[in-house]
């Protein structure tokens, strides 16, 4: 709890530490705050446990107009036995002077109390004194009261204030309910005065705001990027508009296989290539085509312009173009499927690749630069496994442990490139060829289960993630 | 990748020996298996397309036997030569189905559950090798129901039969266009007046290739003789599906009898197997682990091939089935698996090039910088996008559209010539979200070029109830001054639907235009329903901070 305090609390604790059990009204005087701010202040301070409010109802008695006479003049039992002093009357003539009402009150209550008794005439009742009246509980309340107002505690006897109640017009009864505020024994003891040096409520909420940054995916790929720079790699940027040849047929896929049909890959309407490669290397893949798939395989369909598939083709087409001897090359960047968009599969999304050329080109310099860059990425559960890919041989994938999902998760794919790739653009060395995408390590980095997640930019999650 | 269903008792029983469950799930992937799912004892397993033999669980068996080591080298097919069964080809095929190949399957049996595998095997090999029925296609007859020999020919679309799971008779025409398998693979055949057709000597209908087969050969657990026919327009292909199949069969327990083939260039199938001289250098080189040769030979043995030793190299041979071996290098990748890659140990040598970034990538990193310095979020969009985002909300010119073809999803259909417009749609979707919204995004844009132009551009935005065009021209020349000291202007310019009129100006720098700048005009973010002031910029970042 803050022990930091408004003004208008810090005065309106002050005052109740001198002063307890203090109304509103009287605190306002105190304090010369006006009476809205108290009850604010008094409010706060009863949330922070500090203040307690007692609420109380005052019940005060004051005489009515018929009280008021019989307080002067007596009531009517006791002006019946003021005329029946000397001696008995008839009724007759004691309504001669106590009229209306007055008259059987008079005599109701005079009996009640054992004062008169009532011989019967033949045409009249005749009233006397029985014994002495004595001064009644009532008649001393009335004078009690007077011309006063008091509380109830005054009240002694509460009989008799029920019986005067019960006549009409002989009592008015007022009941006032008021409050009263004391301090809790915490609040007795605070030290108000360190609020005077400037402090603060130290924690109480803020509103909310949000750092600028970047794109967490873009944060993953370029954690990812240092990370091969690191290990001695360089990077080369490639068209995402690529010619089938070097998308495909540069890499030794033949022109009829499944993954160039139109529903696995994005062709550019009314787009071609005229000149996709140079006619040395048109004619060197086309012959590792014919010889090895057997077919008849043609330039037009090399022609036809793609969204790449993969970032290899810029790998290839950059090794075929240098003729490098030695060299670690990667890129990364957007490549492209025809898929129907879910929470595991995009049309679009981000590639990284690279390739060694030259010195330590085996498969376990391959196997072993993977295990570097998991190992940098705080992966050291991994391994890996054989698999296929049209284009290297042998050709194996990596296998990361997450722990979370308590599974093995396929992760980079990897090989050494056929030989029916490299020779026909001119390379004599072993390339070892390795990549895989981007968004599956960003989703187990940031927890996400759908990778749409990334590109719906959605504010809410960008500023938390 | 194609998937296959498996039993894990039915696997046990034929790999034989005293194989574990465990042992067989350890050692699945290392045939280049990935097991899908388990579920109790039923497990799918997804094989790459380039080893069909896998599609069964005869042929996992085989490979499973192998890397256990129970049993090693080729399971050697002798095929009976003997015996009447025959095939003559007619010329008229010619034009459409030029080649069939064949072979008859003695003394087995099969039970429902390997007959279910083997239609399976066919559909996934009639997708692959077949390209879809049209390079090969394959069809099983109870060969006990045919009188041979057999003629391969053409029919007229009148010709009648009775197709296999049908119970009355139907011309072609009826079958190609009332039919399933009619309606998918008709186009196969086109419209030829005269379409292929295989007859036994009894002018019985076999086999409509490559569509459907005759009811009278169904295959059934009663079945002791198959015959095998393969159609096509490519005889290695025909042959390359024909060798799958009699490798599983021959697992399965099946010997061999000859189809003798002949007439139009055709030939008996000899399904001999490859040999091919391994120099063990490979081994060292591309693996980078040092083997004796004889170790090297029981590492291809345990990968079902013969190997042995010829002076310094290896001869292997190589069953016919086995057509993903082209090179030595194949078998290099054979002898990692006979090997056991979970032994080859990783090797981290050390590099002897310094890594370096593309000077894109540094510029690109130096500006996003300085935009979340001055308060922006990075947002990325897709470079495909819907026609609605970049053109129609937008009112944008959109006569120089870069369509893709047949795009399965309405909201990637082309390639965005400009980023402004996703930014916008960001915000539509964002309008639940506290204000200010201030984004930037840095990505390629594409136009009409020689054949497709890519260039680098950087897009900002912000929306807010005050904003105005001079706290977005305040962060434009900001953004270009921080690092790169590049002193832009603004110049009034044409109307242009996406700004407010008289708002709105060109981006001049060294009297080059490389963009626009402005305050959005209030039809286009109602088309977005942006219920807020929204100012923005786009330059072109190609030849202004790289090349």
């Amino acid at each position: 709890m803050s022990q930091v305090f408004h003004d208008i609390e810090k005065k309106i604790l002050e005052t109740l530490q001198k002063l307890p059990n203090q109304t509103p009204e009287q605190l306002s005087k105190n304090t010369e705050l006006s009476i809205d701010q108290i009850r604010r202040g008094i409010e706060w301070l009863r949330l922070k446990d500090l203040a307690l409010v007692n609420e109380s109802e005052k019940i005060t008695f004051s005489l009515g107009p018929n009280g008021l006479d019989s307080f002067k003049n007596g009531l009517p039992e006791r002006k019946l036995i003021n005329l029946l002093k000397d001696k008995p009357k008839t009724f007759e003539e004691i309504r001669s002077v106590l009229s209306g009402a007055g008259f059987n009150v008079a005599i109701a209550n005079a009996k009640k109390n054992g004062w008169i008794k009532i011989e019967k005439n033949n045409s009249d009742s005749l009233v006397s004194i029985k014994e002495k009246p004595v001064e009644t509980p009532e008649e001393k309340l009335l004078s009690l009261i007077g011309e006063k107002t008091i509380s109830q505690e005054e009240v002694s006897n509460p009989l008799a204030m029920k019986i005067l109640l019960s006549r009409p017009n002989y009592i008015v009864q007022t009941s006032q309910k008021s409050k009263t505020v004391s301090l809790t024994d915490a609040a007795l003891s605070l030290d108000t005065s360190i609020s005077s040096s400037g402090a603060i409520d130290v924690e109480a909420d803020v509103p909310s705001v949000f750092a600028a940054r970047t794109h967490p995916l873009q944060d993953t790929i370029d954690e990812i990027r240092e990370i091969f720079v690191n290990l001695g790699f360089s990077e080369i940027l490639g068209n995402m508009t690529q010619s089938s040849f070097w998308n495909f047929d540069a890499l030794f896929t033949p022109q009829d296989h499944p993954a160039r049909e139109l529903q696995d890959t994005f062709y550019l309407e009314n787009t071609e290539s005229k000149n996709p490669a140079s006619s040395s290397q048109i004619k060197n893949v086309s012959s590792s085509h014919k010889k090895n798939w057997k077919y008849d395989w043609k330039l037009s369909e090399s022609q036809k312009m793609v969204l790449r598939t993969h970032t290899t083709c810029v790998t290839i087409k950059h090794l075929a173009e240098q003729k490098p001897d030695n060299a670690r090359i990667f890129s990364v960047g957007r490549v492209f499927r025809n898929e129907k968009v879910s929470y595991k599969h995009l049309v679009e999304f981000n590639q990284i690749e690279g390739i060694v050329i030259g010195n330590n080109t085996t498969l376990r310099d391959l196997m072993g630069i993977q295990k570097e860059f998991y190992k940098k990425l705080g992966l050291t559960k991994i391994k890996f496994w054989p698999t296929f890919f049209p284009y290297t041989e042998p050709s194996l994938q990596t296998m990361v442990y997450n722990e979370k999902l308590g599974k093995w998760i396929e992760l980079f794919g990897m090989g050494i490139f056929r030989p029916e790739v490299t020779k026909p653009l001119g390379i004599d060395k072993p390339v070892l060829a390795w990549g895989g995408g981007i968004e599956r390590i960003a989703m187990l980095k940031y927890e996400l289960d759908d990778v749409r997640e990334f590109y719906n930019n959605n504010l809410s999650w960008l500023r938390s993630a | 990748m194609p998937v296959v269903e498996l039993n894990i008792n039915r696997i046990k029983k034929l790999v034989s020996g005293n194989v574990t469950r465990k042992q067989i799930l350890d050692v699945l992937p290392f045939l280049g298996l990935d097991i899908e799912s388990e579920v109790g004892d039923e497990i799918r397993i997804e094989y790459s397309p380039n080893r069909p033999d896998y599609s069964t669980d005869y042929g996992i068996a085989t490979g499973l036997q192998g890397l256990l080591g129970i049993k090693k080298g080729i399971q050697k097919n002798i095929i009976k030569k003997k015996g009447k069964f025959a095939i003559k080809v007619d010329s008229s095929v010619t034009k459409i189905r030029p080649y069939v190949t064949g072979i008859i399957a003695t003394n087995g049996k099969l039970d429902d559950v390997a007959i279910k595998q083997l239609m399976n095997m066919q559909e996934d090999l009639h997708f692959g090798i077949g390209r879809k029925r049209k390079k090969s296609s394959i069809g099983l007859h109870d060969a006990d129901k045919i009188s041979f020999p057999l003629t391969y020919t053409t029919v007229s679309r009148e010709h009648k039969f009775i197709p296999l799971n049908g119970n009355t008779e139907q011309t072609i025409d009826e079958i190609l266009t009332k039919t399933e398998v009619g309606k998918d693979y008709g186009s196969v055949i086109e419209t030829a007046k005269n379409v292929p057709i295989i007859f036994d000597s009894e002018k019985n209908t076999i086999s409509f290739p490559p569509i459907i087969n005759s009811a009278l050969t169904t295959v059934t657990p009663n079945t002791k003789n198959i015959l095998i026919e393969v159609t096509g327009i490519d005889k290695e292909a025909a042959e390359d599906m024909l060798s799958v199949v009699v490798s599983i069969l021959q697992t399965a327990g099946f010997e061999f009898n000859e189809l003798k083939i002949s007439g139009n260039k055709n030939s008996t199938p000899q399904l001999k197997e490859k040999n091919m001289i391994y120099d063990p250098k490979f081994t060292s080189e591309i693996i980078g682990i040092e083997m004796s040769l004889s170790n090297m030979v029981t590492c291809l043995k345990k990968c079902r091939l013969d190997a042995s030793i010829k002076g310094k190299k290896i001869s292997c041979m190589i069953p016919r089935y086995r057509f993903d071996i082209f090179s030595p290098m194949d078998l290099t990748e054979e002898i990692a698996l006979g090997y056991g890659i979970a032994k080859i140990e990783p090797k981290l040598s050390p590099s002897t090039t310094i890594g370096q970034k593309n000077d894109v990538t540094i510029k690109t990193k130096l500006l996003s910088q300085t935009a979340v310095g001055l308060g922006f979020l990075e947002a990325m969009n897709s470079s495909l996008t819907s026609k609605k985002t970049l053109y129609e909300s937008t009112k944008r010119n959109s006569s120089e559209i870069i369509s893709v073809l047949d795009s399965k999803s309405q909201e990637h259909t082309i390639l965005r010539d400009s980023l402004l417009p996703s930014l916008l749609d960001n915000l539509s979707k964002n309008i639940h979200e506290s204000y200010p919204q201030k984004l930037f995004e840095t990505g390629v844009v594409f136009s009409k070029g020689k054949p497709i132009d890519e260039s680098t551009n950087l897009a900002v935005i912000i929306a807010h109830k005050d904003t105005n065009y001079s706290e977005i021209k305040a962060i434009m020349q900001s953004l270009l001054k921080t690092n790169f000291k590049i002193i832009s202007e603004t110049k009034t310019s044409q109307n242009q639907e996406l700004f407010a009129k008289g708002r709105h100006a060109d981006i001049f720098v060294n009297n080059n235009k490389i963009g626009e700048i402005g305050e959005i005009d209030s039809n286009i973010l109602e088309n977005f329903r942006i219920r807020t002031s929204v100012v923005g910029f786009e330059i072109k970042l190609s030849g202004l901070i790289f090349d």
